[in-house]
């Protein structure tokens, strides 16, 4: 796959097709990518694919003038196609290299298995549906399901199904879809209370830094609610009460958006369960409308679109 | 310190100017009764209600909120209606998974005709809200900090 993407990235550039190349370089860190944006065709060498091409580069989209081809999993590609649905870009702008995705590792679950820091990881490698982890020399395997990331156990369309150049035929994932959702299905088990309790020590901790809009392909408003000041919506202050209000209205307002692609939660530097938040509501609006982001280009947008007869019991 | 006994919920309402808030009207001047703890704000179409407004609602502490606009076909810019249906449904879902009591989250369709109309739901929305209680998400008890020390604005 990696040779077919770099040729076929290098003859985009080369043809004129394309003004940049989006894509996936080795990162500083073993075990890590990250974004390659170049409009140099010698840079294409550096492009590669592996488990842990985890960014979701078309946030990059609706910054970068110019035509773009855009390296994109199915999470990916599912987010382009809803900023068309937004009309925050054009389709013929866009050169979508598809990969179907085989999931991601999530260094988290490795750690917990292996019992070792990541640094301390030698090499983590996956062969079909196992995972083999080497710690001090001594090799240990486990099915591939332990070591995904819960957004990938719940995958909707691993292979992108809007593409220019797909990369391979189909993909290998195999999902898991009562694991994707444990941590979900923990909370709802729980008081009312205790709900709220839990959110509001999650947002205790957060700092207000904004890496999770910031990283969000669905946040692609020039002027965020947040930073207004008249009125002032919510305090700047990083304090829980208008942290849980920040992230509440953001995963409102990226609803039908969002593609539970899972960058908001790794992007965190307090490790918040934001995911937690952007997949209930992901299947908040699945249940009630039938609605999954990006699916279709032609489709309206989930809240300015409605159908006459629909969720009304609430209704007095 | 308030007494328990004299605790009366604060509703805000989002009425829409063309049906819902013309039906507040009619209530009045039809001088039908109807609990005083409604306070209402006026917007141009139920579809001008960003999710946010609730939110930012329950943040400087009323214990519920009522979105109100015209019945479904009969919304004056056609479709305002269908789209507040849908966000008041995802919003309500999603704060109830948080720990949040849906009642306190309402939505009522009331037209311009229906002053009765308007006076029952303000009652029974305020009655809902009597049996939650206080609102104090945002004000853990005896913390005494939260909205009114951040909800400038
Ligand atoms: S809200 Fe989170 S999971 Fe959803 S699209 Fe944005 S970054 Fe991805
Ligand atoms: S990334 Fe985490 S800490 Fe930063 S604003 Fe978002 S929730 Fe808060």
């Amino acid at each position: 796959m990696e040779q077919k993407l770099r040729d076929g990235a290098k003859a985009l550039l080369e043809q004129g097709k394309v003004d940049y190349i989006i894509g996936f370089e080795p990162g500083s860190l073993k075990f890590t990518t990250t974004p390659l944006i170049t409009r140099d065709k010698d840079d294409i060498d550096r492009l590669v694919i592996n488990p842990f091409i985890v960014n979701n580069l078309s946030a990059y989209l609706t910054e970068l003038e110019g035509r773009v081809g855009i390296v994109a999993k199915g999470c990916d590609s599912r987010s382009i196609v809803s900023l068309i649905q937004d009309k925050q870009i054009a389709r013929e702008d866009i050169v979508i290299i598809g990969i179907p995705c085989p999931g991601l590792i999530d260094l988290s679950k490795i750690e917990q298995l292996a019992g070792k820091d990541r640094d301390e990881v030698d090499d983590i490698t996956r062969e079909g549906d196992r995972v083999v982890i080497v710690v001090d020399g001594k090799k240990q395997e486990f099915p591939i399901t332990e070591v995904l990331f819960d957004n990938c156990l719940g995958c909707d369309m691993p292979t992108p199904s809007e593409y220019d150049i797909l990369l391979s035929e189909s993909s290998p994932l195999v999902t898991d879809k009562t694991s994707s959702r444990k941590k979900i299905e923990g909370l709802k088990g729980t008081s009312q209370e205790e709900r709220w309790s839990f959110w509001e020590k999650e947002f205790s901790r957060c700092i207000r830094c904004y890496a999770c809009r910031n990283v969000c392909p669905a946040c692609f408003c020039k002027r965020c609610f947040v930073e207004e000041s008249e009125p002032q919506w919510i305090s700047p202050v990083p304090q829980w009460q208008d942290n849980l209000m920040f992230q509440v209205i953001r995963n409102i307002h990226v609803a039908g958006r969002c593609t539970d692609c899972g960058e908001c939660e790794r992007a965190c530097p307090v490790n918040i369960q934001l995911r937690s938040l952007a997949k209930e509501m992901y299947d908040i609006v699945d249940d009630l409308f039938q609605f999954k982001a990006g699916m279709d280009k032609e489709a309206a947008p989930l809240l300015t679109a409605y159908a006459v007869e629909e969720a009304e019991d609430f209704i007095r | 310190m308030k007494q328990e006994s004299e605790w009366e919920p604060k509703l805000l309402g989002l009425l829409c100017r063309w049906c819902s808030y013309a039906g507040a009207d009619l209530a009045g001047t039809s001088r039908k009764k109807y609990p005083a703890n409604i306070k209402i704000l006026k917007v141009p179409c139920s579809g001008r209600v960003d999710p946010l407004f609730i939110l930012k609602a329950l943040r400087l502490g009323f214990d519920g909120v009522l979105v109100s606009g015209c019945h479904p076909g009969d919304c004056h810019y056609q479709t305002g209606n269908y789209r507040a249906r849908r966000r008041v449904a995802i919003t309500k879902k999603l704060l109830e998974y948080m720990g949040i009591d849906p009642r306190r989250i309402q939505a009522s369709w009331v037209s311009a005709a229906e002053g009765g109309k308007f006076a029952e739901v303000v009652a029974e929305v305020t009655k809902e809200l009597k049996e939650i209680g206080p609102n104090q998400l945002f004000t853990p008890e005896g913390k005494g900090y939260g909205a009114k020390a951040t909800g400038r604005g």
